[in-house]
């Protein structure tokens, strides 16, 4: 039954596919963006108290639940793949700006002493010290908001962001359970696929000196 | 060469470091030391400008820091800290090259310019790659000084540089900068809180306390002359022990009371010249002058013949080194008398433990 379906709707599932690859892909390219923007400016060793509240409010908003979110950019923005993505935004940027930020802020101070000391610019330092040994955190929290987009994205349909998520509730309103395992199980395959290859990305921009063994 | 005029520091209301005057000589190692919270830090991160100082200026070379940019002066003094200083992220050669890359040397210049930095720390180029995870801390401060001295910068700052070091290792690596220093004769102020230290590295020594100088002058007055009662706290008990650190075992060689002979010489000629030596024991001594090792006597019973022992390793020391490894060297094995050698294991005469002795009464007086 699930392969006929399959079969038979082809299409339009392709097009889900598509449509939550490009709820997650433009979702994470602004996240990514601001993310960092936050935490460079949150990771500062000048500002500590401004860090430390990020870090604080990032901490407690880890603890919201994604549907909250929708449900309020629902109310304020309307509905469509635009308060999709917005969504989707402000819930993946929550563990990028926590692990990047705590990431800038654990660069030992003695470190961005000797690098101050020795020459380098502010700029430099935050370029060439700071953010290279913060990598492995960084990175981790992206990979991390990387799964959660993806998964928070299906709650996305709900207000008109399409993907997945459509399949699942279509499932649910006609009493389908093939419908729904079939967009729950293609949810979490490209779960699986994306944070795989997170995690090789993630191996690949750490710096060496950073991943060997004593 | 860098002149410190009435530099004060305040951190918030907190002074930190109060109306110094300290002038740097060139080509030397000035040791900065006090208790913690004296403002030594403080006073040689203000000469790279990490700190700024509140008040008062300082020059160098007769040009005033504050007129220059702070990322060039720093680019142009070597800058030493504990070993965690290094950069994780990158190889020991990307480490040492750090600076001439900011000074956008090419890349050819830099690499013949690492090779040799780390001849001169004495560590196998085989080491231009590994991270600084992968070194031991001895080998990471070698790095360190490398990477301070990489672009050639006429001062060196080095704060507690040798800190995280365990002794052994630490007295290695004193042995290494000392001769380091003689090739590269870098204006050089260290920081640090052990006297010791102080007093073998340093060609002057800084007192402070309280963010207040209180005494600046060569080790040697340093040590016969404490300016107060907190200097000769500082300088312990010992400091007439301490003080051996700066004589050498060369200047306190004598050529008499003992016998020298020659490994092949008659046994018995050899048993009476032992027998006639108050330190009962004999030199072995080869044609060329070289140590070969001791003979002592070795009696059995009361009534048997001394048997002849030739020990061929004995405890000596080198000309070189200071009176008081030999002193320590002497009390750990209870001789009174120690041979001399040189490098090529050319005997020199013996040190005797009552000549140092008269070194402390001399001290006294």
């Amino acid at each position: 039954m699930i392969w006929q379906y399959m079969v038979e709707h082809q299409q339009r599932i392709m097009t889900l596919v598509l449509q939550h690859f490009m709820l997650f892909a433009v979702s994470m390219a602004f996240t990514l963006l601001f993310g960092m923007v936050i935490s460079i400016y949150a990771g500062r060793e000048k500002a500590l108290q401004v860090g430390e509240t990020i870090l604080s409010i990032t901490a407690a908003a880890q603890a919201v639940p994604s549907v909250a979110v929708v449900a309020l950019v629902f109310l304020f923005i309307g509905i469509g793949a635009t308060p999709a993505i917005v969504a989707l935004v402000i819930y993946s940027l929550v563990p990028i700006v926590f692990n990047a930020t705590s990431g800038l802020l654990s660069v030992d101070s003695k470190i961005i002493e000797a690098a101050r000391g020795t020459g380098y610019t502010d700029r430099q330092i935050l370029w060439k010290i700071k953010i290279p040994i913060a990598t492995p955190v960084i990175m981790a929290g992206i990979r991390s908001a990387a799964t959660i987009n993806i998964g928070t994205a299906t709650v996305a349909a709900v207000i008109g962001g399409g993907g997945l998520g459509d399949l699942i509730f279509t499932g649910i309103k006609l009493n389908r359970d093939h419908i729904i395992i079939i967009g729950a199980v293609l949810t979490s395959l490209i779960a699986i696929i994306i944070d795989t290859l997170f995690f090789y990305l993630e191996k690949r921009v750490t710096p060496r000196g950073l991943q060997v063994k004593r | 060469m860098i002149e410190l005029n009435n530099i004060t520091k305040k951190f918030d209301k907190k002074v930190a470091v109060q109306n110094l005057d300290l002038n740097i000589e060139k080509g030397r190692i000035t040791m900065l030391i006090g208790p913690s919270g004296c403002g030594k830090t403080t006073t040689l991160k203000m000469i790279n400008r990490l700190i700024d100082s509140t008040e008062g200026d300082i020059t160098i070379e007769g040009r005033s820091i504050y007129e220059m940019d702070a990322v060039d002066l720093r680019r142009s003094i070597g800058y030493v800290i504990q070993e965690i200083g290094l950069f994780p992220h990158m190889d020991v050669f990307d480490n040492i090259a750090v600076v001439p890359r900011l000074l956008k040397w090419n890349e050819k210049k830099v690499r013949a310019r690492v090779e040799e930095l780390l001849d001169l720390v004495t560590l196998n180029s085989s080491y231009a790659h590994k991270y600084p995870l992968q070194l031991s801390g001895g080998e990471s401060q070698r790095v360190g000084l490398a990477r301070a001295l990489a672009a050639d910068p006429e001062i060196l700052l080095m704060d507690e540089p040798f800190g995280a070091i365990d002794p052994i290792n630490r007295a290695r690596l004193h042995e290494s900068f000392i001769s380091i220093q003689e090739k590269i004769e870098k204006t050089i102020v260290f920081v640090t809180h052990d006297i010791n230290e102080a007093i073998k590295l340093g060609d002057k020594i800084a007192i402070m306390r309280s963010g207040k100088l209180i005494q600046y002058d060569n080790v040697t007055n340093i040590l016969y002359e404490p300016e107060n009662e907190f200097v000769e706290q500082l300088l312990g008990h010992d400091r007439n022990i301490k003080a051996l650190v700066l004589k050498k075992n060369r200047d306190y060689i004598v050529q008499s009371g003992f016998v020298k002979v020659l490994k092949s010489d008659n046994p018995s000629s050899i048993i009476k010249a032992i027998e006639g030596d108050s330190r009962r024991r004999a030199m072995v001594v080869d044609k060329d002058g070289t140590f070969e090792g001791l003979f002592i006597l070795e009696k059995t019973r009361q009534d048997a013949k001394p048997r002849l022992i030739f020990i061929d390793d004995p405890i000596c020391v080198e000309k070189n080194n200071n009176l008081q490894e030999t002193f320590s060297l002497m009390i750990e094995a209870g001789e009174s008398s120690l041979p001399v050698v040189d490098t090529r294991k050319k005997f020199l005469g013996v040190i005797n433990l009552e000549d140092i002795f008269n070194e402390f009464k001399e001290q006294d007086r």
